[in-house]
């Protein structure tokens, strides 16, 4: 078709609409499905990471901690049977290590077995990292997991390096900056659980010293403070 | 040139990646195992046939000056459509495919064939098109996928069939490249036979 300036206008306007008109017609119609979605794998999750299959014979019960502009989630998963705790599920974000792409939303789940406090399973909620590199830490049995899962917590030292092979965590390959944002999360997820167990103080001064928005990316200088609320729990 | 040919051609003679060197970048950036390249091969053919659908329809209404942004804001909005429709309704698909989606948009095959071949013919024809570039999309992104994963991993789709340390350069970027050209000369080959 021949272009003239009233055709071009009238011909993009009236595609642009169109296709508006679409998107949001297909967006209203599906964004409570993804918000249900997203809901249905945050619970399922929840039970799966501290070992439990049938969800029906067990409940959570939820408390949120608000650190920065950050949540973090710890359900208390207690059996409806005998009112026992099963394990607790941390929703956490790596607050203070983004990873390739942006920050990391986890799930973790810890269990206590005779006074020790470990990662029974991890579950990945949210991640935008290179597909087959750090993208990999969404398999089921990757060397990350495998790594962490079973470990005393209390013992561990939350860095992916190789120097000390005992304390820390084995990278994905070829993905050291998404394995230290995930190792990252599972340090706030076991703060988180600190706290939930009244074995970690967070307080409103630690709060608001607390790093925010993407300016912590990268920024290693805010790695002392996790450690030094480690080490206060340690000592008690 | 008979319905078969116009699928046959997309596979062979006019392969997207092996012969028209056509969305390099997606095939750089995904293929570092076979089922990457395979996802992403199967999500662009979805908008590559969508698309040439629907611009075969309006090709007669839009003025020449105007046909790519015209044709970018088709394409744009299938993706975001699809997309959307598949974290609603198959998560556990879009959970594996998710990534890929959005970079369906900036892939030059689909923008390629709006322009060359769906701009230009029917609606059956343009959409026959589709399936046979879009195949041979996917078999090209998935043959460098496994190439790369089974040098670099020692798997192939996830199944491990070598333990022990691997090549992690087929899994980087520049394994990518090597790959990439050793299997173009390979295909090459065999087409001009």
């Amino acid at each position: 078709m021949k272009s003239t300036l009233r055709n071009m206008v009238v011909v993009l306007c009236g595609i642009t609409v169109i296709t508006a008109l679409l998107v949001a017609v297909v967006n209203n119609m599906t964004k409570d499905a993804i918000e249900q979605s997203k809901i249905n794998a945050k619970n399922a999750a929840k039970f799966k990471v501290v070992g439990v299959d049938d969800s029906q014979a067990y409940v959570s019960r939820d408390t949120t901690r608000t650190i920065g502009d950050f949540n973090i989630t710890v359900s208390t998963v207690v059996s409806k049977a005998d009112d026992s705790i099963v394990g607790y599920a941390v929703e956490a974000p790596s607050i203070l290590k983004s990873g390739y792409s942006d920050r990391i939303y986890l799930m973790v789940g810890f269990v206590e077995r005779e006074g020790v406090t470990s990662v029974c399973d991890i579950e990945v909620l949210s991640q935008k990292e290179t597909p087959g590199l750090g993208a990999n830490m969404e398999r089921e049995d990757n060397s990350l997991i495998r790594s962490i899962v079973g470990r005393d917590m209390s013992t561990v030292v939350f860095n992916v390096t190789k120097k000390d092979k005992d304390a820390t965590f084995d990278a994905l390959t070829g993905s050291t900056i998404s394995s230290m944002a995930y190792v990252n999360a599972v340090e706030t997820a076991y703060a988180g659980y600190l706290w939930a167990t009244g074995q970690l103080n967070m307080d409103e001064e630690a709060i608001e010293a607390a790093p925010s928005g993407a300016s912590v990316a990268h920024d290693d200088s805010y790695n002392e403070e996790p450690e030094a609320q480690k080490g206060d729990v340690d000592n008690e | 040139m008979s319905k078969l040919q116009i699928i046959s051609k997309g596979i062979l003679k006019e392969n997207p990646t092996f012969a028209l060197v056509l969305g390099m970048c997606p095939t750089l950036g995904v293929t570092s195992s076979a089922i990457n390249g395979m996802g992403m091969g199967v999500a662009t053919m979805v908008v590559l046939i969508m698309s040439n659908i629907s611009i075969s329809l309006i090709k007669s209404l839009v003025p020449d000056k105007v046909r790519i942004p015209a044709f970018i804001v088709v394409i744009a909005s299938f993706v975001t459509i699809i997309e959307m429709l598949m974290q609603a309704y198959v998560p556990s698909l879009y959970a594996s495919l998710g990534v890929f989606i959005p970079l369906i948009v900036v892939n030059c095959v689909i923008l390629g064939r709006a322009e060359a071949f769906a701009s230009k013919n029917n609606v059956i024809d343009s959409a026959l098109d589709g399936i046979g570039i879009g195949l041979g999309f996917t078999l090209a992104l998935t043959a460098v996928g496994a190439v790369r994963e089974v040098l670099g991993m020692g798997s192939i789709f996830g199944f491990t069939f070598a333990d022990g340390v691997m090549p992690l350069l087929f899994i980087l970027a520049p394994g990518g490249f090597i790959v990439l050209g050793y299997l173009m000369v390979l295909f090459n080959k065999i087409a001009k036979r």
